[in-house]
């Protein structure tokens, strides 16, 4: 029986790490933690598509390092504590050098922190709290954060004349991150932010936060929430009559990658650019491959953290992280689908375009 | 002022059927059933895969009502009956297992995505600076129409005047000739049936997800304990007054207090606000405020 065991394990053994060393010798691997389901499911699946272009694409060119390049995707849940359990997987257990994700900040900064100490490189595709920026050493944005949103945001609204307006967003680094910006900058432009309600996620109902935030009256209601909640929220802002204001939404395809058409229409807002030099051949595989314009623009952003990775890989001319943090700090500016990206002292991008848009029947720009 | 009404009579067509389940079957099977709560959300999905299968809402309602029913009774049947010999502790802790299989089943079958009954948003309709919509009004007379209903059944027919002996006294009501299997089962088919239907007009107004029954968990027995446990007409006023709680607390302009105007207590402390309610009422009223028969919890 003893013995049964002992040959049992011992063949398991072989077996795997067989495999293993196998997989080690044909590919290299690269992390990835998306919300593949919870409140922003679409835009974790556009990532995942994202992914999957940059993967063929840098295959398709020798790979990295004269292998086949892999990036093994785990699904957070949209849960904080679901994501460290992959992240901690992908580390330990498939040894990545590099870990890209989440989308939401409130996640990000907790995987991103883990992935660091842990000596790894992180890279943050998805995410814009200015927290980020304290992850620490070893971790590189490949989006524009929120002090460069906001701005765009705020001066974008103050400019159409609205003086009075109501903000609601997250109760997570994220929300809180870019409400505190927004008011910042809306209120230096001398405009007055009446009411800020940071929502908790995961309701079935935003009803009543929208009821608090109608009674100032005002002029237009700037906000921004994740795909499933922002459709509970357009929903209830049109069955309360609230859509006859003006609604802004920061990153615009994310607040309305779940909601139906009609409660959406004539919103404007702000999206991360996703046409730079390179955006147009994105859109392009993109189509070809999925049959469907992108969902959302944040699927641009994982293809460019590839391909950010890839390179610095390649320019490492090794897996270790080490090798791989100082090429990404030496890597200059990376032309990608999303534009310039170069990275300033502190891994963040330091350059983000914006594009300036208007939901009718889809995003579009105005 | 008819807004606020408005707001408080949504809030309370959302817990009210739930509740009044809930408590109609503590009156004789004497355990809180946490997993009352699930079979809203069990009957907000069965209704919605009904309309995905071809049937038209109000056929899809029905069959959802009649089969969370039916799991309602063999649930009781099967598992609660045999535990509450343990004691209802143990059966609450059964019914809190329960629950828990009964959200796995759900993500697995439909996922955590929130679902909705009709693709298009019905145009709402407008009474001065008051809106309400299609569905919160069904949702509203849906739940009305049901109370009355109910207190007609318990009230006005044999089965009601079997039910309140058996909850009153089980000894006598049997000695009297009163079936109590029978009366228990179709109590219990009931209260599955008013579960269904609450969950299925939460999910008309909100979306129909899988947080929607714990969501509903607090809430619902704050109303169905301060009406007192067993008393179904009594949990109807709880889930009144936890409304208009909920509602004033939100609906408040607390300017005043800091010299400014629009400053709102975050809803995120709005269930703190019922539970306020909850204590202040059992510390004056410990068997609930509408208390009339059940001494023995």
């Amino acid at each position: 029986m003893k013995l049964a065991k002992v040959l049992y394990a011992s063949v398991a053994a072989t077996v795997l790490s067989a495999a293993a060393g196998k997989s080690v010798a044909q590919t290299v691997s690269v992390g990835a933690v998306l919300p593949l389901t919870g409140a922003s499911a679409s835009v974790g699946d556009d990532q995942r598509r994202g992914i999957e272009l940059a993967v063929a694409q840098v295959n398709a060119r020798n790979g990295v390092l004269g292998r086949k390049l892999q990036v093994i995707v785990e699904d957070s849940g949209g849960v904080a504590a679901t994501a460290l359990g992959a992240a901690r997987k992908l580390v330990s257990v498939n040894k990545v050098p590099v870990v890209l994700g989440e989308f939401s900040s409130g996640i990000t900064i907790p995987v991103g922190e883990y992935v660091v100490q842990q000596g790894d490189v992180h890279i943050n595709i998805g995410s814009s709290s200015p927290q980020i920026r304290k992850i620490g050493d070893g971790s590189f944005s490949v989006i524009g954060l929120d002090d460069l949103s906001a701005r765009f945001a705020a001066t974008d609204v103050f400019s159409q004349k609205l003086k009075d307006v109501a903000f609601i967003a997250p109760n997570n680094s994220y929300g809180q991150g870019v409400a505190a910006e927004f008011r910042k900058r809306f209120e230096a432009l001398g405009g007055k932010v009446s009411s800020v309600v940071l929502y908790s996620e995961g309701q079935s109902t935003y009803r009543r936060e929208l009821q608090q935030m109608s009674r100032s009256r005002p002029q237009a209601y700037v906000y921004s929430a994740y795909g499933q909640e922002a459709a509970t929220i357009n929903r209830e802002a049109y069955e309360l009559g609230l859509n006859k204001t003006k609604w802004y939404g920061i990153y615009l395809t994310m607040c309305t990658s779940d909601t139906v058409p009609q409660a959406a229409q004539g919103q404007e807002g702000l999206e991360v650019a996703s046409i730079g030099q390179g955006g147009k051949s994105y859109e392009d595989a993109y189509r070809q491959k999925y049959n469907e314009a992108p969902k959302s623009s944040f699927g641009s952003y994982a293809y460019d953290g590839v391909m950010v990775a890839a390179a610095a890989i390649n320019q490492a001319g090794s897996t270790d992280p080490a090798k791989i943090r100082a090429a990404m700090r030496a890597l200059g500016a990376y032309n990608g689908a999303t534009g310039t990206i170069a990275f300033d002292a502190g891994g963040q991008r330091r350059e983000q375009p914006y594009d300036k848009v208007r939901f009718d029947t889809k995003v579009v720009s105005r | 002022m008819l807004q606020f009404l408005v707001d408080v009579l949504i809030r309370t067509s959302d817990i009210m059927l739930v509740a009044v389940g809930l408590s109609v079957v503590y009156s004789l099977v004497r355990f809180p059933n946490v997993a009352h709560v699930q079979y809203a959300m069990l009957g907000a999905f069965a209704t919605l895969g009904l309309t995905r299968a071809g049937l038209p809402f109000a056929l899809a309602l029905a069959g959802s009502c009649a089969g969370i029913g039916l799991v309602a009774v063999v649930l009781n049947t099967l598992v609660f009956r045999r535990l509450l010999r343990s004691g209802s502790s143990i059966a609450m802790i059964g019914s809190l297992a329960i629950s828990m299989i009964l959200i796995a089943v759900v993500l697995g079958v439909a996922g955590s995505r929130p679902w909705r009954y009709a693709p298009t948003l019905s145009s709402p309709l407008q009474v001065g600076t008051t809106v309400i919509s299609i569905d919160q009004l069904t949702s509203i007379a849906c739940g009305v129409g049901c109370i009355g209903l109910l207190a007609v059944l318990l009230f006005r027919t044999n089965v009601g005047r079997s039910m309140r002996a058996m909850s009153s006294n089980p000894a006598l009501a049997a000695a009297t000739g009163v079936d109590g299997a029978r009366v228990l089962n179709g109590i219990t088919f009931l209260s599955g049936v008013l579960a269904a239907l609450g969950g299925t007009m939460l999910g008309l107004t909100e979306t129909v997800h899988v947080g929607l029954g714990s969501n509903l968990l607090l809430p619902v027995f704050a109303a169905a304990i301060l009406g007192g446990l067993g008393n179904p007409l009594g949990a109807a006023a709880g889930a009144l007054l936890i409304s208009i709680a909920e509602t004033l607390v939100t609906n408040v302009d607390f300017g005043w207090v800091v010299g400014g105007s629009d400053v709102y207590v975050p809803v995120t402390y709005v269930s703190a606000a019922s539970f306020v309610i909850l204590l202040v009422a059992l510390l004056f009223k410990p068997y609930g405020i509408f208390d009339r028969e059940v001494r023995r919890v």
